[in-house]
């Protein structure tokens, strides 16, 4: 910041960057930059010291199973793979290319649900195959070692599992996506009571999932929209509670969430259809600030040819 | 003279003046007889100028950048495009705001040209086709005969062809205190100085003339020093080219640092409008928005604590100016005096006595016993034709109002403080012939009658030019004796004489006759015209001088000023000997310097064989300037420590001003005429006598002193010292915190790191929290005693020097960088975030249909849950830096002694300063916290305190710091760390 001297002689520039008379570099000896130098080499070693130092404490009043505060991430999002730019799903069902991505995006996904990943028991704990209560699995610390998971079977996903058709309905035009809702740590979520859901949704109740529904956005869109299949443990449209609650990065490694694979049947082609998904619960939120918590927005433009 | 006669004919006694047809024609030619205001910059040029000064066109960048990337944004689709477009918007309102301020200040100060017009009489009594006739005084040409008469303006530069008795007042123009007269005859070849010209504006106090138009308008001597005036160019103020320096310095950091990030950058494979963005942020956090209005604001204070101390300041800038001051070239008349004759000294029983001359006098002390004061006082009252205006019985005898000239105003005074009820006396003393002061006899004598109702004899009383006195007189009153006046005797008066002219002093004698009874009854003729009594053989009684005296004030503040390390010239138009005998009566020269001339007198050599570099004094006359070149000028100010120059013209007050400024000094002029005006416009500061000074003084100076008081000067200048170290320590303050708003964005750029602060958040510090404390620092007390060292030096000592930058930028605002950084990585880590995963976050962290991103304990967060995460963080830095802005604020109270020597309290505007920092970031988080397009959040307690131990290592190791200055003064760690 030798600045200060320079604008001193506007004219004298190459003067300041090499005087040749008194041996002065930026206006400083040689020894005079070493001493300089030599101070702010102690000045910011000392000052990287304490920064390290007190880092160090901070982290110390943290814990490694789980954080401290978690108001800014609850309530959870809610996600649709494959992950698409500005939410949009669009492709010709005569093109394969045009859909690549999304089919490379869920099988990418769903290869940890592949049962070859799932066979240690050591990991795995066998969970009911219908819906239960939460299933607690003690203290967020490792005083027990690693917490078990459930298991969660791709091929629940059915016809959009990737197994039968690899293309995911794509290349029929009949497109699969699926959903998870965000993982927070310890986070358990209550399914809605039966009264406060849409009539459409009241016939398939039960008390230990946590429904999810998909809609026209728009009114105009809702004969478009077709029909919607939804694919989830043992027909469920919604994610078990005995996934929940979820124990974090470092207790459960290898913890699988409820999925729930949707397959839009019969969409209208040509045309931009908005597709509103969400899930119900008393303490999942909307947010219009925050629009993928609790439910996501999907625009489908399939084009026939 | 031969080219004026043709031009109204062989009749010059009995002038016809010039024909309608053939004025209106002179008229069309010269244009009217008024002063032409100068050209004046139209306000809509001034105005855009405070739109592009200073940071202005930094900020106007970044503006534009904004609105460039908010284009390519919408263009793109990206939802936060809109931030831009605010941010381009505030920017923008910014400079616009700050302009209007700087604007509205410079209107404050008005126009010189509008006093010079003011001064243009109404009408003129002027001769055409023969006869008299009014005219406005704009329709006057050249060639015009006009009259003149007691009482009236001159309207027009005027070469006299008749006059009687006139005299005129041109204090204004030349700095000369008494009346001058004027006559036909050419007396000398300046025009200034020869008698038969009268000039343009100024006043004929007394008589009558007539003359003809030589000079009309802005052709008229006042005309061309209005010229001078507004053509010398408005110098730059030392404090505006400190902060043009310091403007320099931090727009250089500015863009160096943003071009090399950009550059960093584009080349680290960042998108070109990632990139653009970071250049806006850069230059955002580098730029401190707000500290030019601080700095405003921070004069304008010191501005009105002087006006409270009768220093009107007209320019804000000027303020420090003062302080900086290292020459004051100040006027006479007016100024270091009172502009009023006064009696100085008196001789009589062959003994001189002083007389008080200070502004209240109201007795005298000089011994009064002897009956020759008696007879001298005597004298004094009634040879005097002065007269009070009536009604002034409660107002102070200095103060009443006097009808009559100068000198024999300065003698009623006198004697009415003395004896009172002048008016009484001379009552009882009746008057019956007088004889007036004329130039030929130079002298005035008076016939009365006694109060002594047993003394049947006329009393004659007689003064005037004391050698015309003595040659009447054959015999002097000693002890109230007659005695006759022998060669020793006459040889004291010359002695006496000569030493009061030696003072400068104008000296006038007084002599008596006592007509005898027999010769002179009761009812004698006395006829003035025919002189039928003696006016010889009388008897002496004594001298009075008198002089236009000093201010009692300005001794002491001359001193003060030596010891502040302010040179004093004295610079005027009178006489150099009175200009010496002034200068010397108060301290300019001092008691024990000489002049060369005095020296050459003393040793009793030529003047040409004294060694000049002997003589600390110098009085340099305006006809020795005249011929000088610029180098021997320069040498007499360099050698010379003590100067006085007399009879200089405006043009040569200029040249001296120069001549000062050649030497870098910082030069204030001080000044009451109109003849000061260019010199007061062209000094670095123009100081003007508020109650004397003319309008035009007033007008082109910087400066009012209101109670005429040069003492205010050292008020001004103690002021002006103590707001230049304080702009330092507000500008050391504010700049610091700008590496805390700076590296957020090169961390962000480098490590891919969430944003730690915003462009919005940065703005709400320099323009919200840190104003009130800035401008707080204007109040702080001076660390030792300013006015016992040296003038600043122009370009050595600058108000932001590389140690300040320095300090503030590598040491004090990288402790904050980090301890706000300690905050932000608190922030994140117990949300969820450790340090380490939040290295390279940052592309996913931006993705706007990124809304899984897993966090260290694989958590899953959407975007706007990790923006809102983002403005938290930013809450938490923005309060940081707050917290440990309170710290700087402490620690900038002193650059040298301990807090706890200066005092924590002393200050309270400080504590103002602080309390409304905390009140504004309270009011932030947790008011607006719900406001998106602030960015801020309501955050937790504890946050407020993270950075607190940091505020703390602030403050000790500037305690250190200052420890060490002062133990080891010279040592490498003051001239590194001293600012």
């Amino acid at each position: 910041m030798a600045r200060g001297k320079a604008k001193e002689g506007d004219g004298n520039w190459k003067k300041f960057i090499w005087n040749s008379e008194k041996k002065e570099f930026l206006g400083r000896t040689g020894g005079s930059w070493f001493k300089i130098l030599l101070f702010y080499l102690i000045f910011y070693g000392c000052l990287a010291g304490i920064f390290i130092g007190t880092i160090q404490v901070m982290l110390l009043t943290i814990s490694e199973f789980e954080p401290k505060y978690q108001d800014r991430v609850a309530p959870p999002g809610l996600t649709v793979i494959p992950r698409v730019l500005k939410t949009e799903i669009s492709f010709s069902i005569a093109d394969a290319k045009s859909y690549q991505e999304y089919v490379a995006g869920l099988n990418k996904f769903l290869k940890d649900y592949d049962p070859d990943q799932q066979t240690s028991d050591m990991v795995f704990d066998n969970c009911a195959e219908k819906p239960e209560d939460y299933m607690n699995r003690g203290e967020f610390s490792n005083v027990q070692g690693q917490k078990k998971v459930c298991r969660f079977k791709r091929d629940w996903l059915e016809n959009c599992s990737g197994i039968l058709d690899p293309s995911y309905g794509y290349k029929d035009g009949k497109p699969c996506v699926v959903i998870k809702l965000n993982r927070v740590l310890g986070f358990k979520p209550k399914p809605p009571l039966n009264d406060s859901l849409p009539p459409e949704m009241m016939g398939k109740y039960n008390p230990y999932v946590l429904p999810v529904h998909c809609f026209a956005k728009k009114e105009e869109d809702v004969d478009k929209i077709g029909t919607i299949e939804y694919y989830g443990m043992a027909g469920y449209a919604g994610f078990p509670l005995q996934y929940y609650p979820y124990y974090g990065k470092l207790l459960q490694p290898k913890y699988l969430q409820p999925l729930l694979a949707v397959q839009f049947t019969n969409l209208t082609y040509d045309t931009e259809v908005r597709v509103e998904c969400k899930v119900y619960g008393e303490n999942i939120g909307y947010s219009d600030k925050d629009r993928f918590q609790g439910r996501f927005e999907v625009k489908f433009d399939i084009k026939s040819s | 003279m031969e080219s004026l006669s043709p031009m109204f004919g062989p009749d010059l006694n009995f002038p016809r003046g010039l024909t309608s047809a053939r004025a209106a024609e002179i008229l069309a030619r010269d244009g009217p007889n008024a002063l032409t205001p100068p050209k004046s910059t139209p306000e809509i040029i001034k105005f855009l100028k405070q739109m592009v000064g200073g940071f202005s066109i930094l900020l106007w960048v970044g503006a534009l950048l904004c609105w460039i990337a908010f284009g390519i944004q919408v263009a793109q689709g990206v939802a936060s495009a809109f931030d831009n477009l605010y941010l381009g918007v505030v920017l923008a309102l910014v400079v616009i705001l700050t302009g209007i301020f700087a604007y509205y200040q410079e209107a404050k100060s008005t126009n010189i040209m509008a006093s010079f017009s003011k001064m243009i009489p109404q009408q003129a009594l002027v001769i055409r086709d023969g006869e008299k006739r009014e005219v406005s005084a704009e329709q006057l040409v050249v060639g015009d005969m006009v009259e003149i008469k007691g009482g009236d303006r001159i309207p027009a530069d005027i070469r006299l062809i008749f006059a009687q008795g006139c005299k005129v007042d041109n204090s204004s123009l030349t700095g000369e205190s008494e009346p001058q007269s004027r006559s036909c005859d050419f007396t000398h070849e300046n025009p200034l100085e020869t008698k038969n010209i009268a000039f343009y504006s100024t006043t004929c106090l007394e008589g009558t003339a007539t003359g003809m138009v030589i000079n009309t308008g802005d052709q008229t001597i006042i005309g061309r020093i209005a010229s001078l005036a507004s053509g010398v160019g408005n110098e730059k103020t030392p404090i505006a080219i400190e902060i043009e320096h310091f403007v320099h310095i931090v727009a250089g950091v500015a863009v160096s640092i943003g071009v090399l990030f950009f550059i960093i950058a584009v080349s680290m494979k960042y998108k070109v409008l990632d990139s653009i963005i970071f250049l806006i942020g850069i230059i955002v956090a580098n730029v401190p928005e707000g500290l030019l209005a601080t700095v405003t604001v921070s004069l304008s204070l010191t501005a009105k604590r002087m006006a409270k101390k009768n220093c009107l300041v007209k320019n804000l800038e000027a303020v420090e100016t003062l302080g900086s001051t290292s020459i004051i070239c100040s006027d006479k008349t007016g100024t270091l005096t009172q502009n009023r004759m006064t009696v100085a000294h008196l001789w009589f029983d062959d003994q001189i006595y002083s007389a008080d001359t200070s502004e209240e006098q109201t007795t005298q002390s000089f011994d009064q016993s002897s009956q020759s004061w008696a007879a001298l006082s005597k004298v004094v009252t009634l040879c005097n034709r002065a007269e009070f205006k009536p009604g002034q019985e409660n107002v102070p005898i200095m103060k009443r109002v006097v009808v009559g000239d100068a000198s024999e105003t300065a003698l009623l005074k006198f004697a009415e403080v003395i004896l009172g009820d002048v008016m009484g006396i001379r009552k009882r003393n009746r008057k019956l012939a007088e004889i007036p002061f004329n130039s030929t006899n130079k002298f005035q004598l008076s016939i009365h009658e006694t109060e002594d109702p047993n003394d049947k004899r006329f009393l004659m009383v007689m003064k005037g030019a004391p050698e015309r006195i003595l040659e009447r007189c054959s015999t002097i009153m000693i002890n109230g004796e007659e005695q006759p006046l022998d060669r020793e005797r006459a040889e004291a008066f010359q002695t006496a004489y000569m030493e009061l002219g030696g003072l400068g002093e104008r000296v006038l004698g007084f002599c008596h006759l006592y007509l005898p009874e027999d010769e002179f009854p009761d009812t004698y003729p006395f006829d003035t015209d025919s002189m039928n009594f003696p006016t010889s053989n009388l008897c002496f009684v004594g001298l009075l001088s008198m002089i236009d005296p000093p201010r009692s004030t300005v001794p002491d503040a001359v001193s003060k000023c030596r010891s502040a390390g302010i040179k004093v010239i004295m610079v005027t138009g009178d006489h150099p000997i009175t200009a010496k005998a002034i200068a010397k009566s108060v301290g300019i020269i001092s008691a024990n310097s000489e002049t060369v001339e005095d020296i050459a007198k003393r040793l009793n050599v030529p003047v040409e064989q004294v060694n000049k570099e002997d003589a600390r004094a110098a009085v340099i006359n305006g006809m020795e300037l005249k011929d000088m070149t610029t180098e021997q000028l320069d040498e007499i100010l360099i050698n010379h420590s003590e100067i006085v120059f007399a009879r200089t013209s405006p043009q040569q007050k200029l040249i001296i001003v120069e001549g000062c400024q050649r030497q870098d000094a910082v030069v204030a002029v001080t000044g009451d005429g109109v003849n000061d005006s260019p010199a007061l416009k062209k000094a670095d500061i123009g100081i003007a006598m508020g109650i004397a000074g003319s309008d035009a003084a007033k007008n082109a100076a910087d400066m009012i002193l209101l109670d005429d008081n040069f003492a205010s000067i050292v008020t001004g200048v103690e002021e002006g010292r103590l707001i230049f170290d304080n702009l330092k320590k507000t500008i050391a303050y504010t700049l610091t915190k700008n590496i805390a708003e700076l590296c957020p964005f090169l961390i962000y750029i480098i490590a891919s790191v969430p944003l730690p602060i915003g462009t919005i958040t940065i703005l709400f510090i320099d323009l919200g929290t840190d104003i009130i404390p800035s401008v707080a620092l204007a109040y702080e007390k001076a660390e030792s005693d300013i006015m016992n060292r040296r003038p600043r030096h122009k370009k050595k000592d600058r108000l932001v020097n590389e140690q300040l930058a320095v300090y503030s930028y590598l040491q004090i605002g990288i402790i904050q960088s980090i301890g706000a950084f300690l905050a932000y990585f608190t922030v994140y880590a117990e949300q969820g975030w450790l340090p380490n995963t939040l290295l390279g976050l940052r592309v996913n962290w931006e993705d706007d249909y990124y809304n899984d991103i897993e966090d260290s304990y694989g958590q899953e967060w959407t975007r706007y849950q990790r923006t809102y995460l983002q403005w938290t963080g930013y809450t938490a830095f923005f309060v940081s830096i707050t917290i440990q802005q309170v710290a700087d604020l402490i620690i900038r109270k002193t650059r040298r002694n301990s807090i706890f020597q200066q005092g924590l309290l002393r200050n309270k505007v400080i504590w103002v300063g602080i309390v409304s920092q905390i009140a504004i970031a309270l009011i932030l988080s947790y008011g607006l916290g719900s406001v998106t397009a602030l960015n801020f959040t309501p955050l937790r307690v504890q946050y407020w305190f993270v950075a607190m131990p940091y505020a703390i290592l602030i403050w000790v190791y500037d305690e250190i710091r200052k420890l060490f200055i002062r133990q080891y003064p010279g040592s490498w760690w003051d001239k590194n760390m001293y600012y």
